[in-house]
């Protein structure tokens, strides 16, 4: 049966308001979408193929470079996985030092995409601040590892270098500023009625319907999904870690659970500064042959490496699972059919944080 | 979807999505469910689901393992809301005639086993259609 549709918008693949590009085709009867789709194929760099065959030194570098944004917790992932197949374990002061890296870069990556939204419905002022505040988390995120981005921070068995204690005291201050800000800057957005109009009740995604596509990340806990592999994680069990969620499931509450979490990334840097044992930051330890799936809380959600290693560390196997693949397609069949202005199909798409550099890898 | 005509194919990209490791697994895996040559599944799936949703099948099918159907045993075994709501590769009205014949099978004192091959059968002359 032939169809009918109004229009057909085909918007990028090069959109002021993506961050990278990616063709989105919607088709609206009036104003209201009723069915999208999101083409791939414009940055796709074959990371996987690459890696395979490599020993993990090389493969480490080229697992950060599958993202830019969230860096630091494909490293991670790597590495934990690696850490799982060999039975290395992590000295106590290295794992609190992960978990603080790992928060600057959620920190940094929230704000980011917070901006992104503000900037797409044309609140450029709050996108600015917060903007201004994730070059803060930058500086401190520089200061720690030595890197903005692709820091090589986490190896087997512990981290590259030490916190100084002049840094966590710098850190420290940087943090009571941070969280000052951001709390005017969360409240502007709040009780902004103009930003209110364009978020609340727009692009909603259900629980159902979030939990059928496998969203993950703050795309789920915002419509009042509670997963987050940080859950499940030793040292943010021991710093007593709680996923944030909401359940009005729209644009609003999406944007709301980042503010929400950056503010929860400070007390865990808090806490884990705080606790930071004494002690080496290197156990050492040899990457062996095995094989695991294992999962880390990205700053957009679920990321999962499968690996399969031989006896000399080299990568056999190896298949990345990015919380955005899982997100953008709950996104493009679920948040944007319906919405009831084209206006809002960037919006929609934005509040999910969509990254493509890691949905194609 | 509308085509518009200055794109390209996207084919040969689709295809290199469902032969990554663990698409390629989950695709043999149906495919071995429904007793169709795995070609025939892929080429299926090419022309019906779009990029996004040919990328998320391995994680919509652990979800579909997880949560669907948990009620019901026989709409669980014939993949009612798995091919549907989860994996998008059969419309619900199709899916759910087919398990009101497999179910009024089961009713009538046919074998669950017997009826579940009728409905994969019937699922099979669908995606054929």
């Amino acid at each position: 049966m032939k169809r009918t549709v109004d229009v057909n918008i085909p918007l990028g693949p090069i959109h002021p308001c993506f961050k990278e590009p990616a063709r989105l085709k919607c088709e609206a009867k009036g104003e209201r979408i009723v069915s999208a789709e999101v083409e791939l194929g414009y940055m796709k760099k074959g990371i996987e193929r690459i890696m395979k065959g490599r020993p993990w030194q090389e493969v480490m570098f080229l697992a950060e470079r599958v993202c830019g944004i969230c860096s630091v917790i494909h490293n991670m992932v790597f590495i934990e996985a690696m850490e799982q197949i060999s039975g290395i374990s992590v000295p106590p002061r290295a794992a609190n030092l992960r978990v603080i890296a790992n928060e600057l870069d959620r920190m940094q990556s929230h704000l980011l995409a917070n901006f992104s939204y503000c900037y797409t419905i044309e609140h450029e002022t709050l996108g600015m601040y917060l903007l201004d505040l994730r070059e803060q988390v930058m500086d401190e995120l520089e200061r720690l590892t030595g890197a903005r981005v692709t820091c090589a921070y986490i190896i087997p068995g512990g981290v590259r270098c030490d916190i100084l204690p002049e840094n966590a005291e710098l850190l420290q201050a940087s943090l009571d500023r941070i969280e000052r800000d951001l709390r005017r800057y969360a409240g502007m957005f709040a009780d902004g009625p103009m930003i209110a109009l364009r978020s609340r009740g727009v692009g909603i995604l259900t629980p159902e319907a979030a939990q059928r596509a496998h969203a993950v990340g703050p795309t789920a806990r915002a419509s009042g999904i509670t997963i987050d592999c940080r859950v499940n994680h030793p040292t943010y069990q021991k710093l007593g870690f709680v996923p944030v969620s909401r359940t009005d499931c729209d644009n609003y509450a999406r944007i709301m659970v980042r503010f929400d979490e950056v503010a929860q990334s400070i007390s865990l840097i808090r806490k884990s500064l705080q606790d930071l044992p004494a002690g080496i930051i290197r156990g050492g330890g040899i990457c062996k042959a095995g094989e695991t799936r294992y999962s880390g809380e990205a700053p957009r959600g679920e990321l999962t490496y499968f690996i399969k290693s031989d006896e000399f560390g080299r990568i056999l196997e190896i298949q990345i699972q990015t919380p955005s693949i899982m997100n953008i397609e709950a996104c493009c069949h679920e948040m944007i059919i319906g919405v009831d202005s084209i206006a809002d199909v960037t919006s929609t798409f934005v509040s999910s944080d969509p990254c493509i550099a890691c949905t194609e890898r | 979807m509308t085509s518009y005509l200055y794109e390209k194919d996207l084919v040969p990209q689709k295809y290199r999505i469902l032969v990554a490791n663990r698409h390629d697994a989950l695709v043999r895996g149906i495919a071995r469910e429904l007793d169709i040559p795995v070609q025939e599944l892929r080429k299926y799936l090419i022309e019906h689901l779009d990029m996004m949703l040919l990328e998320n099948l391995p994680a919509r099918a652990e979800m579909a393992d997880a949560h669907a159907d948990r009620d019901d045993p026989l709409a669980r075994a014939l993949g009612r809301e798995k091919y549907t709501l989860y994996l998008k590769i059969l419309p619900d009205v199709t899916m759910e005639h087919i398990f009101r014949e497999v179910s009024d099978r089961v009713h009538a004192g046919s074998a669950t086993e017997d009826a579940l091959a009728y409905g994969r059968v019937r699922i099979l002359e669908e995606l054929r259609r």
